[in-house]
């Protein structure tokens, strides 16, 4: 009973969605658009829930001197920050300049530091990976060093040529490979789908 | 691991830093090249952003993620520039939080640099690709006055009311996301993207059968577009370039090189040599 009710509603909503899709009746279209404020509702909600359990979660590691405290406080600090600066009176919400010079001048930074760290972890990954599945990451090592190769930033008829490989590269063969994998994602995700719906999921597991 | 194998992997990093530095500053090569010569995807969003009518809107979508966003803000604010200096008249919507944070940025930079540009505010809307179905038939929220909202409601207040629609592309809500949800209801709609190369594979045949008039999705590109409407230059002295400085073909192509160097120097170790090789390091590590 209990895993039937969450069936019934995620059947009921897709079918008025797909039938919204198909179908052009007023009707229709306003209960799809009504089931469409549920959802962002439901969405902002979570949203609200997660940042309150994430408060929770890092002041009471703080309060019980767990043991990344600095970064418990860091966060807690910053998620004040960015609420001050959209809530204090007369600031205009995420419009603020605070608010944007908040964004611009640190987080935008920040995250993208940490974004060019990949440059360094992706290395290093790929040496433990040669030590533990040495023939894929082999294989995957010598893929990008033929990307890499392509993608050099040359001028003259060399750097035409490469740019040229590059092009047909991107959208032929890793095109390809991309491509077969969202088929495959959006195939098990339909199959997932329908599992959920006629109730058989996870029993052959 | 031994000391001086730690010793390396510690200053490596900073020499390379040093090096890229050092790159940054040097003069520009002529060797080198970053714009793609082949520059049919940078002229294909150019003519697009040209084919709106001067006294159209364009619609902005800005939804970026802030770790890739560096990649194509010059590319953004090119073609920002473009609409602006056509005297288009542009509404800018984010439907991820990470992209509103850049939307309000780059909303801010605008009204400094072009403070009479007719730009409209549509905001944050949540419910990400439920909220995009829901912007098909109402975008201007409650409340938005001004000459643009008129206009926008004027035509049916939906994303059917823009004459083209900008993507600025991230991994939670893409142009990838517009193209199944917002194409199916409004085909008229023109749609061209900017996206990381990351998100390349997955939109190329998307550009490939027309459903995105234009993409550019790769540093090569995005440096091909903004030369191509002199976005690296100021548009008069004193004033300050609207993409900032040409990335530098010399630092990336160090960092390139450097890659290379490192998965080279891997690879042999790893199939030339049991000891000493980044496999029995590899083994020591763990």
């Amino acid at each position: 009973m209990r895993r039937s009710i969450p069936t019934v509603v995620v059947t009921v909503i897709g079918l008025i969605l797909l039938a919204d899709f198909i179908v052009a009746n007023p009707t229709l279209d306003r209960v799809a658009g009504a089931v469409s404020e549920w959802i962002m509702l439901l969405a902002a909600a979570a949203a609200l829930t997660g940042a309150i359990a994430l408060v929770a979660t890092h002041g009471r590691a703080l309060l019980q001197r767990g043991t990344d405290r600095i970064g418990s406080a860091v966060l807690l600090l910053g998620l004040a920050l960015m609420l001050i600066a959209g809530f204090r009176p007369g600031s205009s919400g995420s419009s603020d300049p605070m608010t944007r010079w908040l964004v611009a001048a640190l987080l935008a930074p920040l995250i993208a530091s940490l974004f060019a760290l990949l440059f360094f972890f992706l290395l290093a990954a790929i040496r433990r990976g040669l030590a533990i599945r040495s023939r894929e990451t082999s294989l995957m090592v010598v893929v990008a060093l033929a990307v890499l190769v392509l993608l050099l930033p040359l001028g003259g008829a060399l750097g035409g040529w490469l740019a040229a490989a590059a092009g047909w590269s991107l959208s032929g063969p890793i095109g390809a490979v991309f491509r077969g994998m969202l088929i495959g994602v959006a195939v098990m995700g339909a199959i997932t789908a329908a599992r959920l719906l006629f109730g058989v999921e996870g029993t052959d597991e | 691991m031994s000391s001086a194998w730690r010793r390396r992997a510690f200053l490596a990093p900073i020499v390379l830093l040093v090096l890229l530095s050092l790159a940054e500053l040097a003069p520009r090569l002529s060797a080198l090249q970053l714009a793609n010569p082949d520059a049919s995807r940078a002229e294909a969003l150019r003519a697009a952003l040209a084919a709106v009518p001067a006294d159209g809107v364009a619609l902005v979508d800005i939804d970026a993620d802030l770790g890739t966003y560096p990649e194509v803000r010059p590319a953004v604010r090119a073609a920002l520039d473009q609409l602006v200096r056509r005297g288009v008249r542009i509404a800018v919507v984010s439907f991820s939080a990470e992209g509103r944070a850049i939307a309000s940025a780059e909303l801010d930079r605008m009204q400094r640099l072009a403070p009479a540009a007719p730009l409209l505010d549509l905001g944050f809307r949540s419910g990400a690709e439920a909220g995009l179905v829901r912007s098909v038939r109402s975008i201007v929220p409650e409340g938005v006055g001004g000459a643009v909202a008129a206009e926008i409601r004027r035509r049916g207040g939906g994303l059917a009311a823009f004459d083209a629609a900008l993507l600025i592309g991230g991994g939670e809500i893409g142009p990838r996301a517009w193209v199944e949800q917002v194409r199916t209801r409004v085909p008229q709609l023109q749609m061209v993207a900017i996206a990381p190369s990351v998100l390349q594979p997955e939109l190329e045949p998307y550009r490939a059968s027309g459903q995105l008039k234009a993409l550019l999705a790769t540093v090569r590109d995005d440096v091909a577009y903004v030369s191509a409407v002199g976005g690296w230059s100021a548009p008069r002295p004193g004033v300050a370039p609207v993409s900032g400085r040409e990335p530098s073909a010399l630092a990336i192509l160090l960092g390139m090189l450097v890659a290379i160097g490192v998965l080279v120097e891997a690879l042999a170790g790893h199939l030339l040599g049991p000891v000493g090789s980044p496999a029995s390091r590899g083994q020591e590590e763990r």
